[in-house]
């Protein structure tokens, strides 16, 4: 887990989502988010990773990133400080009834 | 009309389509199939004749319709013949290198497709030699040398330490990656599935069952956790029909074990109807290794009273009855049968699958929903939002039956999950286990998400870890215990690592079938406060049944 499969210097929220998107497929199972001051790392099954960087729990867009990898969160509290180096939060919600799945 | 041939080799040994058979009977060691004394079923026939219909694709188009169909008959453990190598493209890689033998993964598998096994190093060095020359070294660079069975077991074993193994059926994986996601020391990763890597499964597979079971010097008989590397608890085979990650495979397969552990195959099961006899009653294929009946929604429980009347006569009080049902059949439809078997004081255990909806229905809501749930019965619109009703609570209705051992826990807490089910066992009377389980397309999770949603669960006082054992003593307090919860005595849990309460609305936040009761700005609806304060109820009763508040 020391090298991201891919990276992205964030400059605006349009270009930022269509990273997530492209590189969505290069990952498998999304299992947890690691959000830091200044980078967001997302993180799969197997502990392979892409990142974002200049850009973090502190800044508004954030929100919209976790929300484009379906992350378990609370907006309200994004922002807040934290004493570690880190907020993690889970991935991995999907559409009930099965509405996703069908073939 | 296609006939059991004498010229075809057996579905139990190589076939052209299973070349190195890994499609067989028997879990880490092969097996024969598994007779019976009934004039009505001829074992062999079945297995070689109807099951191969089912496997070569042909059965519906050429099989005529047989007795054993009439008969509501399916041999033991047929569904060990099924092979599911075809449905996903991904399968774990074991990384021995990582490993520390914790015995999770094998564990938590839904499928009975992850598989562990621990030899001493004298007889492991002495087993590859049989191993074909081109395959040995492959094969040897799986095995490991652990902490806890190499370092310990010379200790155990007059200074062998223990080589230890993981290994994939590849036959009855289904690719959830559960396996990866319980394991913390990246020892599994998921790998895309090729001719070669399968290859090299199924190789690997197959030596694995030609070493012989594990070397019992090794496997401590204090961890419960170790009991999957004994044959006896492998009664629950692969290859029942659920979803990929069932959070109910897990379940059963655990509760299984247990039984096995204390009474190999010498004990039944009655299930009641639901989404657990879909998928382990899917003609013609049946995952259990003992005697196992379905009749209807509502009776299963009564229909133990019957069978355990019945077993009584015979002089088999010994032997162990369980009951299975979900949420639909055990506090809903079946609930007067199962009221009516406590009070009958009769040496039956209830194994209750709480996925808090009917699952194999296609999810509408049951008393175990919890309030706010968008389910089919309660659909989040305009002018309802979801389901209104409180959750009903099983575990404590059955605790103020008179003499009944009652027990709710989760899957992803083994050692509590183990405990819950050897303490049913142990109570001379009848007794309830009730287990939070996922259900991943209705709850809107994804397929490697059954232990953590489990853990949430527990985690956020959505379901809470209880025992009440009737023998603990004469008052509730006493008889009542909340052991393994976090934060037994406070209101939420409080995440160390934020300082944050992590209440009912973060569990919420997690699974598909709650996301309508969140705004544009994440705020949780009135439903949901209202549901918190539900579940923060419900943990001061129980708190207060403990003596703790």
């Amino acid at each position: 887990m020391s090298t991201p499969i891919a990276t992205h210097a964030f400059t605006e929220l349009p270009a930022a989502l269509e990273f997530l998107k492209r590189t969505r497929w290069e990952l498998r199972l999304l299992r947890r988010v690691h959000i830091y001051v200044d980078r967001i790392r997302i993180i799969d099954v197997n502990g392979d990773y892409f990142e974002l960087h200049n850009v973090g729990y502190p800044d508004a867009p954030a929100v919209e990133l976790l929300r484009g990898v379906n992350t378990a969160f609370d907006p309200l509290t994004l922002a807040d400080p934290v004493d570690g180096e880190y907020k993690e939060f889970f991935t991995g919600r999907c559409v009930a009834w099965a509405a996703d799945r069908l073939m | 009309m296609a006939i059991a041939s004498p010229t075809l080799p057996s579905l139990n040994d190589v076939t052209e389509k299973d070349p190195f058979n890994n499609n067989c009977y028997g879990t880490l060691v092969d097996r024969p199939y598994k007779p019976v004394q009934l004039p009505v079923l001829d074992v062999n026939d079945f297995n070689e004749r109807i099951i191969r219909g089912y496997e070569e694709g042909y059965a519906e188009n050429e099989l005529p319709a047989d007795l054993s169909l009439a008969r509501s008959l399916i041999p033991a453990g047929t569904a060990s013949l099924r092979d599911f190598s075809y449905i996903a493209p991904e399968i774990p890689k074991y990384l021995p290198e990582n490993c520390t033998g914790c015995m999770d993964c094998v564990t938590e598998c839904p499928d009975t497709a992850i598989l562990g096994k621990v030899l001493g190093e004298d007889e492991w060095e002495q087993k590859l030699a049989d191993v074909p020359e081109a395959d040995r070294e492959m094969f040897k660079a799986q095995w490991s040398r652990t902490k806890k069975y190499y370092e310990g077991g010379k200790k155990k074993a007059g200074g062998v330490g223990g080589v230890f193994n993981i290994i994939i059926d590849p036959t009855k994986c289904k690719g959830c990656a559960e396996c990866v996601t319980v394991c913390d020391d990246n020892a599994l990763k998921m790998i895309a599935k090729s001719d070669e890597v399968m290859t090299d499964i199924r190789k690997s597979h197959r030596h694995f069952k030609n070493m012989g079971p594990s070397n019992e010097k090794y496997i401590s008989g204090n961890l419960l956790i170790d009991m999957m590397l004994k044959e006896s608890t492998h009664i629950y085979t692969g290859g029942a029909g659920s979803c990929a990650g069932c959070g109910e495979g897990t379940a059963l397969r655990m509760m299984c074990a247990a039984v096995g552990s204390k009474h190999g195959e010498d004990w039944g099961i009655v299930a009641a109807t639901g989404c657990n006899t879909v998928y382990t009653s899917t003609y013609p294929y049946n995952p259990y290794l003992v005697p196992w009946t379905n009749s209807l929604f509502e009776n299963a429980p009564t229909y133990a009273i019957g069978v355990r009347m019945k077993w009584d006569q015979m002089g088999w009080n010994k032997k162990p009855l369980w009951v299975i049902g979900g949420d639909g059949a055990m506090y809903d439809i079946g609930f007067q049968a199962l009221s009516r078997m406590f009070l009958s004081g009769m040496n039956i255990k209830v194994l209750v699958l709480d996925t808090q909806v009917y699952s194999n229905t296609g999810g509408q809501a049951s008393t175990a929903s919890f309030t706010g749930q968008n389910t089919k019965m309660s659909v989040h619109g305009k002018t309802v939002f979801g389901k209104q009703e409180r959750r009903k609570e099983i575990a404590q209705i059955a605790m103020m039956h008179p003499h009944v051992y009652v027990a709710q826990t989760t899957a992803a807490h083994i050692n509590h999950f183990y405990k819950a089910i050897l303490g049913a066992m142990e109570y001379d009377g009848p007794a309830l286990v009730a287990c939070y389980t996922t259900c991943q397309p209705e709850h809107g999770v994804a397929d490697n998400m059954a232990g953590e949603q489990a853990r949430l669960a527990v985690d956020t006082r959505a379901f809470p870890l209880v025992i009440h054992d009737p023998r603990a003593g004469d008052t509730l307090k006493k008889r009542v215990s909340l052991m393994g919860n976090p934060n037994m005595k406070g209101d939420w849990f409080v995440n160390p690592k934020t300082n944050q309460e992590v209440t009912f609305i973060d569990f919420a936040r997690s699974e598909g079938r709650f996301t309508k009761h969140f705004d544009k700005d994440g705020n949780p609806s009135e439903t949901m406060l209202y549901a918190k304060q539900d579940r923060l109820e419900n943990w001061h009763l129980l708190q207060e049944l403990a003596g703790l508040r």
